[in-house]
């Protein structure tokens, strides 16, 4: 693919450069098409030792420089790519990450304090510049891997004092103030230029997209005074747009079915009767456009002046279909790849460029090349304890291949190591592992690192699987929406290059990364503290309550009750104020005759006793 | 119509609950008493002399120099957009009066715009017409435009494209707000995530969720109490962190959260009473959910139709007095007692000057040395004048307490006129000792008489 040839190309570039380019070619035999945006600057490395950023961000330049970065590479990644129905990914998978946020960076062990410490001070200040939520990779997310990254810099006496640090955010969802920060970043501020496509209501609703940027030293090769050291800064943007659905009308993007009129039916079904309509299948390319796919056509150019005559688009279609351009020279007709190339007008600004192409029936067919591996993983079993993991990886291709296998897990996937299989899925045999790297987790401390390195044998298939335990968190681990499970990271696969594939003279091979996982953990019904203290709050008003009430109280006949000292007095003073009323009383029925004193004191007796 | 009202009913005691989820170590509340507390003890030991030789400079009503605004939007999932939608929409305001993004702090603690359940991707909207994107409206600029007229740099109704979340997801806590308010965080911390205002810097706080009594939901999994936002503003307070504050909540039962406030210089306004919800707008039926709540709906009104421009001069009691009950469905209220001047000053202190950029300019005539000199007084100064406000409400707290059995009468109307006087934490307890803690006892003795009467009575009968 074009992409990967492109790769290197600004090696070779002057000191001080920016150069942007978008490659646009539809995947072939679907409806999707995908734009690789690519936005390069470089600068002197003294000047930018010295503080002086010409192109390069200075945001970016102060956080490195604060905590002596050598070489950065940063992902923002969502959705899933296909490699099925879309070959293989765009720049050998090197400018991709796993879902979410994923960074590695090279950093100077020798310059005072902790590397850990500057690490941290790293993923801090790009989580203020990137509006994500970076500072959450500590030292549980922090791996360091062995063999799955090389530094694709030039360091002057390799990557020894320099030590390699890699996070992962799989749960980090990327959306529109992301990219805002992303194209603060660049010199025309996404404003001019082919970044002026870039906006977030089509890059988020593409099927897969991958933000990237990666800084890294350049020397020139022959050593020593071959010429000045560079500092260079690539931005990427891939997406993988659906046609159709990004040429809806914006305000309303509910599909809605076609009135009958708009509709081509099929009259070659014989089966169907005249008040039926089998709706025609589109024949031929489907027909596009930049301005209808990105809502807006290319504005202006941002040409920086440093004398660059490259292209700034690039097409890859067959050559028989037909393509109208719109304010933009033609580099390139169609070379024998078939990539055509345009370049934006530098005169005046202010102006629009527009690629379309209207739909067409080509019969040249499009061999869609097959991707280096296929690779899958997903987790396994039942219940709340525990789980196993699998991973297939299959190789399409007739030589075997050399492959390294890189999983960061969380500390909450306790793997069981020894029941790690690495296994031929027809003979079952067991694959030799070449190497391999285990960092055993602790928890709430570090994650598991486990790095593999084995061969696949030419069109073989191999089953990597091994059993975990689940651990339980504490209450206050755990997220707000911790019954939507918890994320693994996706695993990273990265082919090493061989005679077959070194084509690219790349030395860091291709890259595939796995979809990441849903691990769902033993979750606790979290109502159930108040649930428990109001349960038991009950229980002790009732049942000590009761019982209190019985121990303190002593059990006897009504008969043997003693009457009390008060009960008593009261009984003597209401006896004695009886007693003045029954003799006033007295004195009169005394008068009047009869016995109403007898009367009297037989009411005071009855009060008493009761 | 649908309308959301709260399900969230239950009242829990305010204060030690929300703080089950934090260890000791790290619980900013802890943190915040115990410096409170160390700190009236070290300005009350000041010696006097030092004090007394202060001259005056009396910076109390010199106008701001700078405008910061706080937007917290605190409830997840997605039957929630409409509190992510407030928050956005007065994020767009602020933005479209000109508060750059460095000086908006931004917290969403669920992601809308990329939802999967999103139909509109990359959007969030505010209201069923769908007029305006508050997630970074688009550069809507055919070539036909451009060529009409010039003003290609005014895109978005005169809001700059873009936006930036400095809080969001899981980083959304109680414990990252109030971190941020009083600015405690490790040295690591971004510059962009901090607030970086001082003691000439107005404030807007906006929040927004799901609330009680006296609290409010944070992410469904921790509440922030009434009590805590209170002491964290009296240390911002404290630590100079702002001139003017003016907070806004529109939650159920959102008037009890400003409630327990002390420190001098907040306007506070809320969108309902005790006992009552807010209620949403109304609904989209396309994305499926209510998109906004009435009170921030009026406030948008009145802020989108009356301050077109960065010259509007609209007050604030013009705002406040926009917020009927025919309108809002509910008794939005206004505290104005702790602002300096009351009710009156703090009416008609302009819209902009919470919501806008406008700046008043301070220009240093003294040389390098005199202004540390100054810097150094105005210091001592503030000190002295918290220090001489605890001393005085240490007083009226005694007096309250000698004056109480007498004359409960007196003293309530004594209460009233000092404002920022009360409920500082430990006071709480003393002023229940007062006037209405006599009450209460006259009225428990009162009840306890009666009840021996009936018991008596009752073996009388028998």
């Amino acid at each position: 693919m074009l992409l990967s040839s492109l790769f290197l190309l600004p090696a070779a570039v002057l000191a001080q450069t920016y150069t942007e380019h978008l490659h646009l070619s539809p995947l072939a035999q679907t409806s999707h098409l995908l734009a690789a945006f690519n936005f390069t600057s470089t600068t002197p490395l003294p000047a930018y030792e010295s503080g002086h950023f010409t192109h390069f961000p200075r945001s970016l330049a102060q956080i490195l420089q604060h905590t002596k970065t050598r070489e950065l590479h940063l992902r923002f990644a969502w959705g899933r790519w296909d490699d099925e129905q879309w070959g293989p990914r765009p720049r050998m998978g090197r400018r991709e990450g796993g879902t979410g946020v994923e960074i590695w960076a090279w950093l100077d062990q020798d310059h005072g304090g902790d590397v850990e410490e500057r690490w941290s001070g790293l993923v801090n200040g790009l989580s203020g510049l990137f509006c994500a939520s970076l500072n959450f990779i500590d030292s549980t997310r922090t791996t360091h891997p062995v063999l799955s990254f090389d530094p694709e810099g030039t360091h002057a006496d390799g990557v020894t004092g320099q030590e390699l640090l890699h996070g992962t955010l799989p749960h980090e969802v990327v959306c529109t103030e992301n990219l805002t920060p992303f194209l603060k970043l660049l010199p025309c501020k996404g404003k001019a230029g082919i970044s002026s496509l870039l906006d977030g209501h089509k890059v988020f609703d593409a099927n897969w997209q991958t933000m990237s940027i990666d800084v890294r030293p350049i020397c020139p090769a022959g050593g020593n005074g071959g010429g000045e050291c560079v500092l260079e800064i690539q931005q990427t943007v891939d997406v993988v747009l659906d046609v159709e659905r990004s040429m809806r009308a914006r305000g309303d993007p509910i599909p809605r079915p076609r009135p009958i009129e708009e509709l081509e039916c099929d009259g070659g079904k014989g089966y169907g009767g005249g008040d039926t309509c089998y709706p025609k299948v589109k024949e031929g390319e489907m027909g596009w456009s930049l301005s209808r796919i990105f809502g807006t056509p290319v504005r202006g150019s941002c040409h920086l002046g440093d004398g660059h005559a490259d292209a700034d688009i690039t097409l890859e279609v067959p050559l028989d279909r037909m393509v109208n351009v719109t304010n933009a020279q033609p580099l390139d007709a169609g070379n024998e790849q078939g990539i055509r190339s345009y370049r934006l007008p530098n005169h005046p600004p202010g102006q629009y460029t527009d690629l379309a192409l209207p739909q067409q029936s080509v019969t040249q067919a499009v061999v869609q090349p097959q991707p280096p591996l296929y690779a899958t993983r997903t987790i396994t079993g039942s219940g709340q304890q525990h789980g196993g993991m699998h991973a297939h990886l299959r190789n399409p291709h007739p030589y075997a291949q050399t492959i390294t296998y890189f999983e960061s897990l969380p500390w909450f996937l306790r793997p069981y190591i020894h029941t790690l299989r690495v296994r031929n899925s027809e003979t079952h045999e067991n694959v030799k592992l070449e190497k391999m790297f285990y960092t055993p987790a602790k928890d709430r401390e570090r994650g598991t690192h486990l790095e593999l390195m084995f061969t696949v044998s030419a069109g073989g298939e191999v089953e990597l699987s091994y059993d975990f335990e689940k651990a339980v968190l504490r209450y206050t681990e755990y997220p707000p929406d911790a019954n939507r499970g918890f994320d693994v990271a996706p695993a990273v696969i990265r082919v090493l290059p061989n005679d077959n594939n070194t084509g690219d003279g790349g030395r860091q091979g291709s890259y595939i990364r796995t979809t990441s996982l849903l691990l769902p953990l033993p979750t606790p019904d979290f109502s159930m503290p108040y649930n428990v203290i109001i349960l038991t709050s009950t229980v002790i008003a009732l049942g000590f309550g009761s019982i209190f009430n019985l121990l303190t109280r002593r059990f006897v006949l009504a008969e043997e009750v003693p009457a009390s000292k008060l009960a008593l007095r009261v009984k003597a003073i209401v006896g004695v104020a009886q007693d003045v009323v029954g003799r006033l009383k007295g004195t009169k029925a005394v008068e009047m005759g009869g016995d109403a004193v007898g009367s009297g004191k037989g009411d005071g007796m009855g009060n008493g006793a009761g | 119509m649908i309308v959301y009202q709260c399900w969230w009913k239950e009242v829990k005691p305010n204060g030690d609950e929300c703080d089950d989820g934090h260890d000791d170590d790290d619980n900013p509340n802890n943190e915040l008493l115990s410096t409170n507390t160390e700190l009236t003890m070290r300005l009350l030991t000041l010696p006097t002399a030092l004090l007394a030789c202060l001259a005056f400079p009396d910076s109390s009503h010199a106008t701001h120099t700078s405008n910061w605004a706080v937007l917290v939007s605190t409830s997840r999932f997605w039957f929630n957009y409409r509190h992510m939608a407030n928050t956005l929409s007065l994020y767009r305001t602020v933005k479209r009066l000109g508060i750059p993004d460095s000086q908006i702090i931004l917290m969403l603690p669920d992601d809308m715009a990329c939802n999967p359940r999103n139909t509109f991707a990359g959007s969030v909207f505010n209201d069923k017409g769908r007029g305006l994107d508050l997630y970074d409206q688009k550069k809507d600029i055919s070539p036909e435009e451009e060529a009409g007229g010039e003003g290609g740099e005014t895109v978005g109704q005169g809001m700059p494209a873009g936006i930036e979340v400095d809080y969001r997801g899981n980083e959304v806590t109680v414990e990252s707000f109030i971190r941020l308010l009083t600015d405690r965080w490790p040295a690591s911390h971004p510059t962009s995530k901090r607030l970086m205002t001082d003691d000439r810097s107005n404030i807007l706080i906006y929040m927004t969720g799901h609330g009680g009594d006296s609290f409010l939901k944070f992410q469904d999994a921790e509440e922030i109490s009434s009590h805590d936002l209170a002491d964290a503003f009296e240390q911002m307070y404290e630590k100079k962190r702002y001139h003017e504050l003016l907070f806004m909540i529109d939650t159920c039962q959102a008037n009890t959260m400003y409630t327990e406030f002390y420190s001098p210089g907040i306007v506070a306004t809320g969108s309902s009473a005790k006992d009552q919800s807010s209620y949403s707008h109304h609904a989209d039926q396309d994305v499926g959910v209510a998109v906004i709540d009435r009170w921030t709906y009026y406030n948008l009104d009145f802020l989108e139709t009356r301050l077109n421009s960065t010259a509007s001069d609209v007050r604030l009691g013009e705002l406040f007095d926009f917020y009927t009950f025919d309108r809002v469905h509910s008794d939005a209220g206004v505290r104005y007692d702790l602002f300096p001047g009351g009710e009156h000053e703090a009416r008609n202190r302009r819209v902009l000057d919470f919501f806008g950029n406008v700046q008043g300019v301070d220009v240093e005539t003294a040389g390098d040395g005199l202004a540390a000199l100054g810097d150094w007084r105005a210091d001592l100064e503030a000190l002295r004048r918290i220090a001489e406000r605890q001393a005085a409400e240490e007083v009226n707290a005694t007096q309250i307490r000698t004056d109480a059995g007498a004359q409960p009468e007196k003293h309530k109307t004594g209460k009233n006129v000092l404002p920022a006087g009360e409920a500082n934490m430990g006071r709480d307890m003393t002023s229940l000792t007062g006037g209405e803690g006599w009450l209460k006892k006259a009225l428990g003795a009162t009840s306890l008489l009666a009840l021996g009467g009936v018991w008596f009575a009752g073996g009388k009968i028998r």
